[in-house]
């Protein structure tokens, strides 16, 4: 199965003053009739031999929602802002040995704070296409294979690389989203 | 939601809680035919700011609190009294801030008891014990009424039921009472329609008259 959904939403990068360690993401999703909040925590790669013969990144993530007023409630417990990004375009949701989800979409910054309507793209004409899948310690290993196997399906048209291993933009990245929809059309319904 | 009150007990000048008033506090429900339905637990914690340096102490809010309650035991709430907010999160939000190690638990609160049905009432008789130690902090009291979930609406019949509630008590000469404690919601950006945050934000105003309580018996 593929399902499809736009995707329209701020990702406010915040972090306590002094300390490096405590950053955290407050995601504002756009597309509902009220924004909904998300309070999302990336943690450290896993690292090591094992890690690096994998292909893809393998990394905790905590994820709570949260009422609107998050945002308040982290700068009155010291927390600055320390850029925030508009990322806008489509998820795409696949079960292929995995709950694999593909975002297509393009990265904004906004030139006054919140201000959605001024925002103007970081990488104009490049989208951001990531490929994540959640996984537990047990079962990351075959996770990792599926991510792996789904990105080879897309080779010809998109290279996907690893989070932090720079392997330069890939000129067809635009082309991703019709991939996709064409992938999920004829290979997976 | 059905409307709640959070009630606490302040002991008379000169007497502390003890778990004598607890027992007699439960038996004074069953007496108003109060049927014992099954256990309940809240959590409360207090968090401080792990600071690298003292002196930035004034800049962090004081009284930041978690709650965890019975009704709802997937999500968690946030109150910062001081500042007039209260945040309702799924319980995911706990692990994150033990990830992020810029507030830790400074106390941790069990309240915990029995609750009885009553009618279209519910009331729940807790003591309050720190996790730590188990020893009794308090008592509290929950007064539930199920068919209004507005707080207006339900004044009229919540006051006339802790009126009666306060006179089958009276009855056993305890050194001390109960109290309502009622928060400005408005000022919390909550509205008429009751919710769990309203309870939380009740806990938290609770929990300052205590803590004041038990400080004025110190000194």
């Amino acid at each position: 199965m593929v399902s499809q959904n736009n995707y329209h939403g701020i990702f406010h990068h915040i972090a306590l003053t002094g300390s490096e360690a405590s950053e955290i993401r407050l995601l504002c999703d756009l597309e509902q009739p009220e924004p909904t909040w998300t309070v999302r925590h990336v943690g450290g790669s896993m690292r090591g031999a094992g890690a690096d013969q994998i292909s893809v990144l393998v990394r905790t993530m905590v994820e709570s929602k949260v009422s609107k007023n998050v945002l308040r409630l982290f700068y009155l417990l010291g927390y600055k802002l320390d850029h925030e990004l508009l990322r806008v375009g489509f998820a795409f949701h696949f079960q292929r040995g995995a709950q694999i989800t593909v975002t297509v979409s393009s990265v904004n910054k906004m030139l006054k704070l919140h201000a959605t309507d001024e925002a103007v793209p970081v990488t104009p004409g490049i989208q951001l296409v990531e490929v994540t899948a959640p996984a537990s310690a047990e079962n990351y290993n075959e996770v990792a294979a599926a991510v792996s196997s789904f990105c080879e399906y897309l080779a010809p048209l998109l290279h996907l690389s690893k989070p932090g291993v720079s392997t330069g933009v890939v000129p067809t990245a635009a082309a991703a989203a019709a991939s996709l929809m064409s992938y999920g059309g004829t290979t997976i319904m | 939601m059905p409307i709640k009150w959070v009630l606490h007990w302040q002991p008379n000048a000169g007497h502390t809680v003890s778990s004598q008033i607890l027992a007699e506090v439960s038996q004074c429900v069953e007496s108003i035919n109060g049927v014992k339905e099954g256990k309940w637990k809240a959590t409360l914690s207090f968090y401080r700011p792990v600071l690298k340096e003292q002196a930035n102490a004034a800049e962090f809010p004081r009284d930041f609190l978690g709650i965890s309650l019975p009704e709802q035991p997937s999500k968690y709430y946030f109150v910062l009294r001081g500042q007039r907010l209260v945040l309702e999160a799924d319980s995911t939000i706990q692990t994150i801030m033990e990830k992020l190690q810029s507030y830790k638990t400074r106390v941790a609160l069990n309240f915990e008891g029995f609750q009885y049905q009553l009618g279209d009432f519910q009331l729940r008789v807790g003591k309050v014990v720190s996790i730590q130690s188990e020893s009794l902090r308090g008592i509290v009291m929950e007064m539930e009424y199920r068919p209004i979930s507005s707080w207006e609406k339900s004044h009229k019949i919540m006051g006339e039921f802790f009126d009666i509630w306060q006179e089958a008590l009276s009855k056993r000469s305890l050194p001390g009472h109960f109290v309502h404690m009622e928060p400005n919601f408005g000022e919390f950006g909550l509205s008429g329609q009751y919710t769990l945050q309203h309870t939380a934000v009740q806990y938290a105003t609770i929990m300052l008259q205590m803590i004041a309580t038990a400080q004025s018996v110190r000194n």
